[in-house]
């Protein structure tokens, strides 16, 4: 038995304006990857916005290696009131973001931008020490962007901004990676290493939940899939979640087409 | 110290501070905002001088009010910051300018609130910039990072965990500070200049946020001092000699940069440094 690094128990989040996403019953282990599939406006990013602890918890258990937050509907006493992840677990989170919205005219290097994910860490008065160094230097290493450190972020090609980005989640150390749609517009040799990163990353025992409208890379490298709209529909290994007729429902009635690899769904972004 | 010395002091510090404050203001885009900040304080500066209470007093009241207003009317209906910003750079300044007219006996000029009067700042003038700039360097020196972090990656800032707004405040109350310590020396209208100009050079002349914010302020401490001195050997007014100088040194930087790109100086460069190698 794996030992898990998050588990949720029948979780809700519900941002403050009232839109929730809910019924999430699944937990990851250490090295396992999971793929989060499902249209557009699922709730995918939502998921992973309540797992960061952004999006209030308000339905059911979700734990971060220990229990964080316990709900029980926003009706119940104060006990069960909406809880956020702590501050303190979030260490143990990275995270890539699907939008990129950078100032590529700042002048910072990438070797900075990377260094952010230790800030957690080093909290407000110390400086960066040797660890810290080194984990910046190995989280480069990984996704092969060594030789650009000094370069400006804003130099840098698409591709190489997202992995850069990565080696700054991968710098926190993460036991739990979160990445949202990062394949999306990647040229075949970065989206080639970011495959050979994730699978080097489960070798290491962390545990990954990537969201995705790849199929190609839910079989490359997940374990596990987890299908999604407006809430869980189907959680399980990839051979048996990722069936037709499962995704077709997933997809909510929109012709699907599954050609081996590829999702094709009309309407959303094809790949 | 005479008067002369001491206005040079002044423009050292308040050219310092400006440089320093400057680059947190250029590198989140709110040269806008600094501007009309400036502008804006001039009624409570005006108010301040009738009422015989200090002027960076009432400017600092004023400014409290400014950026309260301004996050106000930000919200109403899709305007945004830019349009608070205009509308209390403009209102601000007609406001100082009706007070100016209306109240009889204004025991200063009001223009020497408008482009500041460094001859005749006070010791405390100079203790009060003194002031900001220590608490801007201590605030940049712990809060830096995080200030950068925002700055750079504001959805990403928000991932790990932090919140914006204490930084936005941060930044937005340093400024206020800024342009009120600044505005006996070089005035309301002025004092954008020796905040966004000497930032914008160090920025062109600089490739790391760190160059930047030790290249700032030296650029406005020396524009403050060629100001000074051409005032003072030209028989000109100090505070727009010094703007002058500021933005003096932003065209060199501009043409600096302009020169370093063109085709001609990257091909002649690998050239001369096979020179070095052979000579060496």
């Amino acid at each position: 038995m794996t030992e898990n690094v998050v588990r949720l128990d029948d979780a809700t989040f519900t941002y403050p304006g009232g839109s929730s996403v809910g019924g999430f019953d699944f937990a990851i282990g250490r090295g396992e990857a999971v793929a989060l599939i499902g249209p557009n406006g699922a709730g995918k990013s939502t998921l992973l916005r309540g797992i960061l602890g952004l999006v209030p918890l308000t339905h059911g258990r979700m734990s971060l290696g220990e229990p964080v937050g316990e709900a029980s509907g926003p009706m119940a006493d104060a006990a069960a009131r909406p809880v956020t992840a702590k501050h303190s677990d979030r260490g143990m989170l990275g995270f890539l973001p699907q939008s990129m919205e950078f100032d590529l005219d700042f002048p910072i290097s990438l070797e900075q931008v990377v260094m952010q994910g230790r800030y957690r860490r080093l909290g407000l008065l110390r400086w960066p020490g040797r660890a810290d160094r080194a984990a910046v230097r190995h989280a480069l290493e990984t996704v092969g962007l060594e030789e650009l450190a000094a370069t400006r972020f804003g130099q840098l090609s698409g591709g190489q901004r997202q992995r850069g980005l990565l080696a700054r989640a991968l710098a926190a150390e993460p036991e739990l990676l979160l990445l949202d749609e990062p394949f999306n517009g990647l040229d075949q040799p970065n989206r080639d290493a970011l495959v050979a990163t994730l699978r080097r990353l489960k070798r290491d025992g962390v545990a990954v939940l990537v969201s995705t409208h790849d199929l190609e890379l839910a079989q490359q490298v997940c374990d596990l899939v987890l299908l999604v709209n407006g809430g869980q529909l189907s959680f399980g290994p990839v051979a048996d979640v990722l069936t037709l007729g499962n995704v077709q429902r997933c997809f909510d009635g929109v012709e699907v087409e599954i050609d081996e690899h590829t999702l094709v769904v009309p309407g959303h972004e094809g790949h | 110290m005479s008067y002369f010395e001491r206005a040079l002091v002044a423009a050292i510090i308040i050219g310092a501070v400006g440089g320093f404050v400057g680059c947190l203001v250029v590198l989140r885009r709110r040269t806008f905002f600094a501007q009309a900040l400036t502008h804006g304080t001039y009624p409570g500066a005006v108010a301040a001088a009738a009422l015989g209470v200090s002027v960076p007093l009432g400017a600092a009241a004023a400014s409290v009010v400014l950026v309260l207003v301004m996050t106000g009317i930000a919200r109403v209906r899709n305007q945004g910051a830019q349009v608070a910003a205009g509308i209390v750079l403009t209102g601000g300044f007609a406001a100082g300018a009706i007070l100016a007219a209306v109240v009889p006996s204004l025991p200063v000029q009001p223009e020497s609130l408008l482009v500041g009067s460094i001859l005749t700042v006070t010791p405390a003038d100079i203790l009060l910039a003194a002031c900001v700039g220590l608490v801007a360097l201590v605030l940049v020196v712990v809060f830096g990072r995080r200030i950068v972090f925002s700055t750079f990656d504001q959805a990403g800032f928000r991932a790990a965990g932090y919140r914006e707004w204490p930084i936005e405040l941060l930044v937005l109350g340093l400024t206020a500070a800024t342009v009120v310590s600044a505005l006996p020396a070089v005035g309301a209208i002025l004092a954008i200049a020796l905040i966004a100009a000497p930032a914008a050079a160090a920025r062109l002349v600089t490739t790391t946020y760190r160059g930047m914010l030790v290249t700032a302020p030296a650029i406005g401490a020396a524009s403050g001092v060629l100001g000074v001195l051409a005032s003072r050997a030209l028989a000109i007014a100090a505070g727009p000699a010094i703007v002058l100088a500021a933005t003096g040194f932003l065209l060199l930087a501009l043409l600096g940069s302009k020169l370093r790109a063109l085709p001609w100086r990257a091909s002649a460069i690998p050239v001369e440094t096979a020179e070095d190698a052979r000579t060496a």
